[in-house]
């Protein structure tokens, strides 16, 4: 589903991925783990088009296609969703009209009829309820005001409606509480199939508790220096980044 | 001014003698007038961010009727009555006075002079060029009095239309008259053609006790046209005058607005949208007058320029001496859509009270490239994000229009413009 090939990439001129490699197959859940600076968000954001950050090498394909050639929107028409590390509050903007607007631009990238309200909001009343979001935050502006796991919490929200074939989900669990941490779980492993994948990209092992990954990476520097099973993340737990690479 | 400008309007000033009753001597003294002090130039302090300096120059004809009609704009809410301008001069077979007329006096300004030869002198006659050459040049407009306690729920709408009026210019005076606690809006229209005309116009209102006037202006002249508008206002003891502006059309746009509070409790706000497309300049300048104490006002301005596009607020607030217990507010905010746009903020509190709450704040900014990228991370293409972020920023100045279908067809508008204005280099 996600091939990426020897990929470098620089912001502000100063290489932050220096060759990195990585294969996710439908059905897979791969995580990667690293420490700050590691260059993890810089991986997540590339993939999704962030235009401050210049691909120097490589490539990254996306179901065939290079994921380069497309915007960041038309990206998330072929099926792919980033989940922020930082959410942006947009004030003026309503919950629901971005998401609506968000799922009616997708659906008009593929040719489909735009989505109307009733249905809109049937939709995106039962995803609420799943992730336990008070519905008078969809009425509220994007983010605005939310607390971190609200935030969080939205984001799965908006992953739910949008359903990707594949989630790049970056620090998802930084800044949760436990009860927010597994309402967090519960929705990635929703959206957890064999028709798609999910990349979870995290500093500490505490997310994967409640999502078992099938592949753990371990990225320093701008590489992936190690590739296991899930039991890569318990014994980097244990024994810190600097022993297991 | 060069002499030939003024002797072309005097010509002008004498073609017109007579066709307003009791009007032919205000029109001279503000000629002679106008001789002495001339049309504004960006060394006064009002008029330092519009610079008129094609129209000073250059003598504008008296605008002539065109072959033919142009297509009136299709109403954008439910209105009560509708009064359509063609060249600057009323249309009777295109207008439509519904069923306004039962409740309140509406006529043509001749009309109104010939019945009440001595309201001549409630006419303003003073202020500066603009407002002079309006003076000496007026042919038209409209007297709307609502009779005390009549409530007029939907817009009175007021077109203007320009068309085929190159190099010619237009001066339409409207009076408003609130009886004592009646309410209505007032929607006033401009839209033209590319020809270069220029349309100015001026608008009096009198809001006496407890009465309510909205006074919405949607301003979209031609892509060549220059727009001056005054708006000079009365408000007595808990009356309530709510304008909002959105200017979006012509080349050189600006609307002065000029409240008096002159009894206790009386209340204004006046807000507005300007959206300045590549080298337009919207200019707003909003004078409120707290004369008395326990008056209140409220100002929200938001503007977007495009490349080479400028947008202007000057907001000034006076306060009298002993007008305790004022409230006076005042927001202005402005987007850059392009490192060529311009905005300028000049807020101006003149407070002689000492027991008053007064604020202003200003920002202006660029598009959150964080807020894009969030957008368009979720599939929505950066033509709709950008709408989206400008309409949310521009939507609190829509508040106040006193008509929610209304305010839906200006945000509408505001979102229209977006499509053709997208502050090319931030692609």
């Amino acid at each position: 589903m996600l091939t990426v090939k020897d990929l470098h990439v620089a912001v502000d001129d100063k290489e932050i991925i220096k060759g990195l490699s990585l294969e996710i197959k439908p059905g897979e859940v791969h995580a990667i783990m690293g420490l700050n600076g590691a260059g993890k968000s810089t991986l997540a954001n590339t993939i999704a088009g962030r235009d401050d950050y210049e691909l120097t090498s490589g490539s990254i394909e996306f179901e065939g296609k290079d994921l380069m050639e497309l915007e960041p929107h038309e990206r998330v028409g072929e099926g792919l969703f980033l989940g922020f590390q930082y959410p942006v509050e947009i004030p003026g903007v309503s919950n629901l009209n971005f998401m609506r607007t968000a799922l009616n631009g997708v659906r008009k990238y593929r040719g489909e009829d735009e989505v109307s309200a009733a249905e809109f909001m049937k939709l995106v009343r039962a995803k609420a309820s799943e992730l336990k979001m008070d519905p008078d935050m969809l009425k509220r502006f994007v983010n605005v005001g939310f607390s971190g796991g609200e935030k969080k919490r939205n984001e799965m929200v908006q992953m739910a409606v949008l359903d990707p074939k594949l989630a790049v989900l970056d620090e998802t669990d930084s800044g949760l509480d436990i009860d927010a941490l597994k309402v967090v779980a519960d929705g990635i492993n929703a959206q957890r199939r064999d028709d798609t994948a999910i990349l979870l990209i995290t500093h500490y092992q505490r997310l994967l508790n409640y999502v078992q990954p099938d592949v753990v990476h371990v990225m320093i520097d701008g590489k992936i220096v190690k590739t296991g099973g899930p039991e890569l993340a318990a014994e980097l737990e244990e024994k810190g980044y600097a022993e297991v690479a | 001014m060069p002499d030939t400008v003024i002797d072309t309007y005097q010509e002008q000033m004498q073609e017109l003698q007579g066709s307003l009753p009791g009007w032919d001597g205000a029109r001279s003294n503000a000629l002679d007038r106008l001789r002495t002090i001339g049309l504004p130039t960006t060394r006064g302090e009002d008029w330092r961010y519009s610079d008129i300096k094609a129209i000073r120059n250059t003598a504008f004809g008296l605008m002539k009727t065109p072959a033919r009609n142009p297509q009136v704009p299709e109403a954008l809410c439910d209105v009560a009555a509708r009064l359509v301008f063609i060249n600057g001069r009323y249309h009777e077979g295109l207008s439509d006075l519904g069923d306004l007329w039962q409740a309140a006096s509406v006529r043509p300004l001749a009309n109104h002079l010939m019945a009440n030869a001595e309201r001549v002198s409630e006419m303003r006659q003073g202020g500066d060029g603009i407002n002079l050459l309006n003076t000496a040049l007026m042919r038209d407009g409209f007297v709307i009095s609502i009779p005390a306690g009549i409530e007029i729920d939907d817009p009175i709408e007021i077109v203007h239309l320009t068309s085929d009026a190159d190099s010619t210019s237009a001066h339409i005076r409207h009076l408003v008259e609130m009886g004592e606690g009646a309410s209505a809006t007032v929607l006033e229209r401009f839209v033209g053609d590319d020809t270069a005309y220029w349309s100015n116009s001026m608008l009096q209102a009198r809001i006496t006790e407890g009465a309510t006037l909205n006074h919405v202006r949607l301003q979209e002249e031609g892509a060549n046209a220059t727009h001056t508008a005054t708006a000079m206002v009365s408000v007595g003891a808990g009356g309530n005058y709510h304008a909002t502006n959105i200017s979006l059309g012509g080349s050189l746009a600006r609307f002065e607005a000029r409240v008096r509070l002159l009894v206790d409790e009386a209340n204004a706000t006046v807000d507005g949208v300007a959206l300045a497309g590549t080298g337009e300049s919207h200019d707003m300048l909003v004078h409120i007058d707290h004369r008395m104490p326990n008056t209140t006002s409220d100002q929200i301005f938001r503007t977007v320029a495009d490349a080479r596009g400028k947008s202007s607020f000057q907001g000034k607030v006076t306060v009298a001496t002993d007008a305790q217990h004022v409230n006076a507010d005042q927001s202005f905010k402005a987007l850059l859509l392009d490192r060529t746009a311009e905005a300028n903020a000049k807020p101006e509190l003149e407070i002689f009270a000492d027991d008053v709450k007064c604020s202003h704040g200003a920002t202006v900014g660029e598009l959150d490239e964080k807020a894009m990228f969030y957008l368009t991370s979720r599939g929505i293409d950066p033509t709709t994000a950008r709408q989206m972020l400008v309409e949310a920023f521009t939507d609190d100045a829509f508040d106040r229009t006193g008509n929610d279908t209304l305010a839906d067809g200006i945000r509408a508008r505001v979102a229209d413009w977006m499509l053709n204005h997208t502050g090319g280099s931030n692609d």
